[in-house]
């Protein structure tokens, strides 16, 4: 009974611990839900909306024929798919920009398809189907989409024009199909495993970010800081040498990552070697920055580790880091371009099996570094407010 | 032209928001003198300290080493400074020898010129066949005595310790002192804060005592001690308890003769300014009816004045 007591007693002390912080306490309830929320919000389906939710899709009519145009027409008005008619070029330019992940082009002779011809493969049409080397599932539910609707619209236009004429019991697609990723040269260097390493591998160094942050906050509240204000140290040079440092184990990070990605899985490096190195260089100073932030705004090191989670989980997800974008809502895809992450995400798949060159990087190179400057400036100028209220007594 | 003081504090005063921390505040330490601040706690000796080593900004007045105030010169009056906090202000993860090359660099020692002078440190404290050992190993005693060479690297003009001897066994507090005495005969100026008033007593060339961020005594400990010899103290334990309104009621009673009364429990301390004073003091707890089962009269020492200062701010001569 009583060692049941002592129980009671060390639980009931650390449940007071607990809620000693009451700000932390009350982050760590609000988290879980403000996540919980935050990805249902994003991947909620209410059952009477589903037909609402539309694959974004680009048609290339290259045959111009009565049928062709029927099938536009029909996948137009398909509730499944956000149709637009585009030529093949501009198709081709938007799949690789990742403005849009699939298209179909129906070629010549298109028109020219019929039941007869169904039977026979060689007279089938060849249908191609363009697709970004990250959108191959949109891409099974294109074909999908199409082979249904082209279907429908033979069974409408053509049962009844052969008279006394059957449709075939084992129906069969009356189209041939040929999928073809784009960039054309994509589909040598596409590795699953280089979309992978790129997310994980930055998703692993917000976390780093966030540890450094809190050894920080950890280590202004002892002695060692007070030493180090004593000293002839400019207050702004402890934060850049905590960025510098937690910046450069970043970039180690990602290197070791990459190598063993490359040794093990055979993930390279396609596009330019320099356009990579001043990416992980902008990564590594981004994670500290999102760490310093984070410290810097935190508060305590509870309600910093609540806080630093709920936005690395975050723009984690937002940012394409766990999944690929086109399975979040367009709202979201949109949003996630004003999130360092996305801009990272892309610049990795830039710079490996897409195989960009240096000025197709640079945009992304450019804006993980303004993220990590801005996010640097914010934390600098925080914690410049927060030691000059201390120094003067106005914070114990 | 007289030497300027290796410290001089004039009227500082130190604000936590409305909370006055230390009111006006002024002292003087010189070069190869060690000076104690002594004062219950929360009587303002920390925040003194931070306040010299420019951890704090004092609300008001001036701060100078030699002569300099921070704001004038910071990285110079910074380099003039030795700060050793009360907690252990070291890095476990590292050796005693990279603990004492980072803050040796913060100082802009670098080199040889810094290992010579780690080493130097180190060798001071007796530490140095340990400098290649984890900090996180050592005994807490060590620990202090690392925590010390580092504040010496550079060697300042003053030399700040925030209670310096907090969880030493006896040998290391006297080997501490013997190193801060080797400290002062160099020239250094010593400030320390401490709660132990017998090292004090003994170590210490002068004393400030404050109270509730007041300097109430500033002297050397024996003319302290022998400003007040004409003190009486007694402690005693009562026969039985005694109400709060009566101990109110007797406590304005004996202050009017100016005798201090306080009783905790059956406890009492009574405080007068002589002993005819303290025998009247007695004289009417026992007609009251209060009556002592035993007590004593301890000598004058300066713990006396830590409790019951001299009532002046002015520095004994």
């Amino acid at each position: 009974m009583n060692r049941l007591h002592l129980v009671w007693t060390l639980a009931r002390k650390d449940g007071h611990l607990f809620l000693a912080d009451r700000r932390a306490a009350i982050l760590s309830f609000v988290v879980p839900i403000v996540l919980a929320s935050a990805f249902g919000l994003i991947f909620h389906r209410p059952s009477e909306r589903m037909g609402v939710v539309r694959l974004p899709l680009l048609v290339v009519d290259e045959d111009h024929s009565p049928l062709s145009r029927h099938v536009i027409d029909d996948l137009r008005q398909s509730e499944q798919v956000d149709l637009q008619q585009v030529d093949r070029s501009t198709a081709e330019a938007r799949i690789a920009d990742r403005s849009c992940g699939v298209a179909v082009v129906l070629p010549r002779g298109f028109g020219q398809m019929t039941w007869t011809h169904t039977l026979t493969p060689q007279g089938r049409p060849h249908v191609e189907l363009l697709h970004h080397p990250l959108s191959a599932m949109e891409s099974q539910w294109a074909e999908g989409v199409l082979t249904e609707i082209v279907l429908r619209r033979m069974a409408r236009d053509q049962a009844n024009v052969l008279p006394g004429t059957s449709v075939p019991m084992h129906l069969d697609r009356p189209f041939r199909l040929a999928r073809i990723l784009c960039p054309q040269d994509s589909q040598q260097r596409f590795n699953a495993y280089s979309h992978s390493f790129s997310g994980m591998t930055l998703q692993y160094l917000l976390f780093w970010g966030m540890e450094s942050g809190l050894l920080f906050l950890r280590e202004r509240h002892c002695g060692i800081w007070r030493r180090f204000l004593a000293a002839p140290v400019p207050i702004w040079t402890m934060l850049a040498g905590r960025a510098l440092a937690t910046a450069w184990i970043a970039v180690l990070q990602v290197l070791t990552t990459f190598a063993f990605g490359h040794l093990v899985f055979g993930v390279r490096v396609d596009g330019s070697w320099l356009g990579f190195l001043m990416l992980v260089s902008a990564v590594g100073l981004l994670a500290a920055a999102i760490g310093l932030l984070v410290a810097t705004l935190g508060g305590t090191e509870a309600r910093a580790r609540n806080v630093c989670i709920l936005a690395i989980l975050a723009i984690s997800l937002l940012g394409g880091l766990w999944l690929p974008m086109f399975l979040l809502p367009r709202w979201v895809q949109e949003l996630s371009l004003s999130l360092p992450t996305t801009w990272a995400m892309r610049g990795l798949d830039c710079a490996t099996w897409e195989g960009g060159s240096l000025a197709q990087m640079l945009p992304s190179v450019l804006m993980v570094f303004a993220f990590a400057g801005l996010f640097l400036s914010a934390a600098l100028a925080r914690f410049l407010w927060m030691e000059a209220r201390q120094r003067r007594g106005w914070t114990s | 032209m007289t030497a300027l003081p290796a410290l001089a504090l004039n009227d500082v005063s130190i604000r936590y928001g409305s909370f006055v921390a230390v009111e006006r505040l002024s002292f003087q330490v010189q070069r190869g003198e060690m000076f104690g601040l002594l004062g219950p706690n929360g009587s303002g000796k920390s925040s003194t300290l931070m306040a010299i080593a420019g951890v704090l900004e004092p609300f008001a007045g001036s701060i100078r080493i030699e002569g300099l105030a921070r704001h004038e010169a910071p990285e110079t009056y910074a380099h003039r400074l030795g700060f050793v906090p009360q907690e252990i202000a070291l890095y476990e993860e590292l050796t005693a020898f990279d603990n004492l090359a980072l803050f040796g660099s913060l100082y802009g020692l670098s080199g040889h010129h810094l290992h010579d002078r780690v080493s130097e440190a180190l060798t001071r404290v007796g530490m140095l066949a340990r400098a290649r050992e984890r900090v996180g190993r050592f005994s807490g005693g060590m620990k202090r005595r690392i925590n010390l060479a580092c504040a010496l690297l550079h060697r300042p003009t003053v030399l700040l310790l925030d209670e310096p001897t907090v969880a030493l066994d006896p040998a290391s507090r006297d080997s501490l002192f013997v190193t801060l005495d080797e400290l002062r005969e160099q020239g250094q100026a010593i400030v320390l804060t401490t709660h132990h008033l017998d090292e004090a007593e003994s170590f210490c060339d002068r004393v400030g005592i404050l109270r509730q961020g007041k300097l109430v005594a500033l002297g050397r400990p024996a003319d302290l001690v022998r400003a007040t010899r004409n003190d009486a103290l007694l402690y005693g334990h009562l026969a039985q308890h005694v109400d709060a309104q009566q101990q109110q009621s007797l406590r304005e009673r004996l202050a009017a003769t100016g005798v201090d009364l306080e009783v905790t429990g059956k406890r009492v301390r009574l405080s007068a300014r002589d002993h005819e004073a303290l025998g009247q003091a007695l004289a009417v707890l026992l007609t009251e009816g209060m009556e002592l089962e035993s007590f004593r009269t301890p000598p004058v020492r300066l713990e006396r004045l830590f409790r019951n200062p001299v009532p002046s701010t002015k520095e004994v001569a």
